[in-house]
């Protein structure tokens, strides 16, 4: 299927690139000092915990914890959400912004692809790319498993909200890529709508109102459900429902550049 | 050349194509017909919508108004055609600088359907026929224009399209490329490709083609069948010395 072939030219340009590399490779040493700091709060406060009543254990002070900052409230080093918002944009910058600036997009064009499957098949490369990455940072907590209880449904759930939140942090990228001419003016596009999508909700949740249309808008909100073990319907809908909306318009885009040319 | 079959539709075929760009019409009215084995050369000065019609034929750019047909289908209709029928090689040959010189074959290849043994064996093909073997492990960022031409051209023609749409193809090539180049596109035209070459040179036209079209200001001036080469005699000098056979001789 040519979408695939999309795909598969796509995670060859991202794997054979540095910068990929460079991304993965600072997220993850960044992502194993976290880890670090975690164990160590962990270990200090284990005594303690364990004699609370359903007290909070390693799954939900180092595993999930690694994830995302927004439930540590500490100023610990970034978490897996925290990082894709800064990384995500450069490691999607190039996927059409480039092929426009070099021409290869027309080549795309002539080979009867639909804009459709042109964009969801660079999509999916981003996907896959974002899915490893995930795997590797959940491996850290992992390791531990054999000697620790992991409460492996709160971690399935807080899993499948991150890779939804770097769902949509990629479709958005790929989107700003779509629209824009250079790489580096995607990116800045990309951080900035991630930004704007994740902290929307930030004055109201600082005047305390924690309910209302811009608490909705907020991926804050539907991620840290997800991140505290509860998988909802209504979460998983937003997610896909921003992934959509992202891909409708960069298919968009990239249809108007063929008739516009 | 191949003379034209009445009972088969012509590989393509314009009929009153309008194309704008930026606001300015960049096509007007454009009718063309061109059938299996043709060489057609497209002339015409900067900006006289050359490459506007060339992007249009291989399907990168849409017209406003006006029908394409390949092989007698409407190409609106059945924009997967392209992916069989024509092989593109824009001016300036664009490629994915990350990606070895085989790599982009097997991309191109995939793109149009093609894998497994099948892609393999065309691919080797192209390769050799385009002198390309001893750098396909390169990486296109790092290959010389020429080279880069010549990858253009193999990526065109590795699915064996009906139609060969060439956008300035001598671009870069040194003059044995150049003669390397007129004997392949005569070779695929023996074998019924039907060629389209766009050029701003004259004598790559009347040293290939069978026949010539004049744009102008998006107009097409003139569509007329080419006389014999004229210019014959001298290349074959000038090749004889830089190919080292006159002093072999």
């Amino acid at each position: 299927m040519t979408l695939f072939a999309v795909t598969r030219l796509e995670l060859r340009r991202l794997f054979v690139r540095p910068l990929g590399w460079f991304i993965a490779a600072l997220a993850l040493a960044e992502l194993g000092w976290r880890f670090a700091l975690l164990l160590q709060i962990f270990l200090l406060n284990q005594v303690r915990l364990a004699a609370l009543p359903d007290g909070p254990g390693y799954t939900d002070l180092v595993a999930v914890r690694m994830y995302s900052s927004f439930i540590t409230g500490s100023p610990l080093p970034f978490g897996v959400i925290e990082l894709a918002l800064l990384l995500v944009p450069l490691l999607t910058m190039s996927t059409l912004a480039s092929e426009r600036s070099a021409g290869t997009l027309q080549l795309l064009f002539a080979s009867g692809l639909s804009s459709t499957r042109i964009l969801l098949g660079k999509y999916l490369a981003v996907l896959i790319w974002l899915a490893l990455w995930l795997l590797l940072a959940i491996a850290i907590p992992i390791s531990l498993a054999h000697g620790t209880s992991l409460d492996w449904g709160k971690l399935a759930a807080a899993t499948l909200g991150t890779f939804l939140a770097l769902a949509v942090l990629g479709a958005i990228g790929v989107s700003c890529s779509a629209f824009a001419s250079h790489p580096a003016v995607a990116a800045v596009a990309a951080l900035m709508a991630g930004l704007a999508l994740n902290c929307v909700n930030l004055g109201a949740q600082l005047a305390g109102v924690n309910n209302g249309f811009l608490n909705w808008l907020a991926m804050s909100t539907h991620q840290e459900t997800l991140l505290r073990g509860l998988v909802s319907s209504a979460d998983i809908t937003w997610f896909l429902l921003v992934i959509a909306v992202a891909l409708a318009l960069g298919v968009r885009r990239l249809a108007a550049d063929r008739e516009r040319g | 050349m191949n003379a034209p079959n009445p009972a088969s539709p012509p590989v393509l075929q314009l009929e009153q194509v309008v194309r704008h760009r930026a606001g300015r019409p960049a096509v007007r009215d454009l009718s063309l017909r061109l059938e299996a084995g043709q060489v057609l050369g497209l002339l015409g000065v900067n900006g006289a919508g050359k490459s506007t019609t060339l992007a249009m034929i291989a399907g990168a750019l849409l017209p406003d108004s006006g029908v394409i047909r390949l092989q007698g289908q409407d190409f609106s209709e059945h924009p997967e055609l392209a992916r069989q029928a024509i092989g593109w090689l824009p001016e300036a040959a664009p490629l994915w600088p990350e990606l070895t010189v085989r790599e982009h074959l097997d991309a191109h290849g995939r793109l149009r359907g093609i894998s497994g043994a099948n892609l393999n064996a065309m691919r080797d093909a192209v390769l050799e026929r385009l002198d390309l073997k001893d750098i396909s492990r390169r990486l296109a960022g790092v290959l010389s224009q020429g080279q880069r031409q010549r990858l253009g051209l193999a990526c065109a023609l590795l699915h064996r399209p009906a139609l060969l749409v060439l956008d300035e193809p001598a671009n870069a090539l040194d003059p044995v490329q150049v003669v390397a180049l007129r004997g392949l596109l005569r070779e695929l035209a023996a074998n019924g490709t039907a060629v389209i070459l766009s050029t701003h040179q004259l004598t790559e036209v009347t040293a290939v083609c069978d026949r010539v079209a004049i744009l102008h200001e998006g107009s097409l001036r003139h569509d007329a069948a080419l006389p014999a080469e004229q210019h014959a005699a001298l290349e074959k000098t000038f090749f004889d010395i830089a190919t080292h056979r006159a002093q072999a001789a």
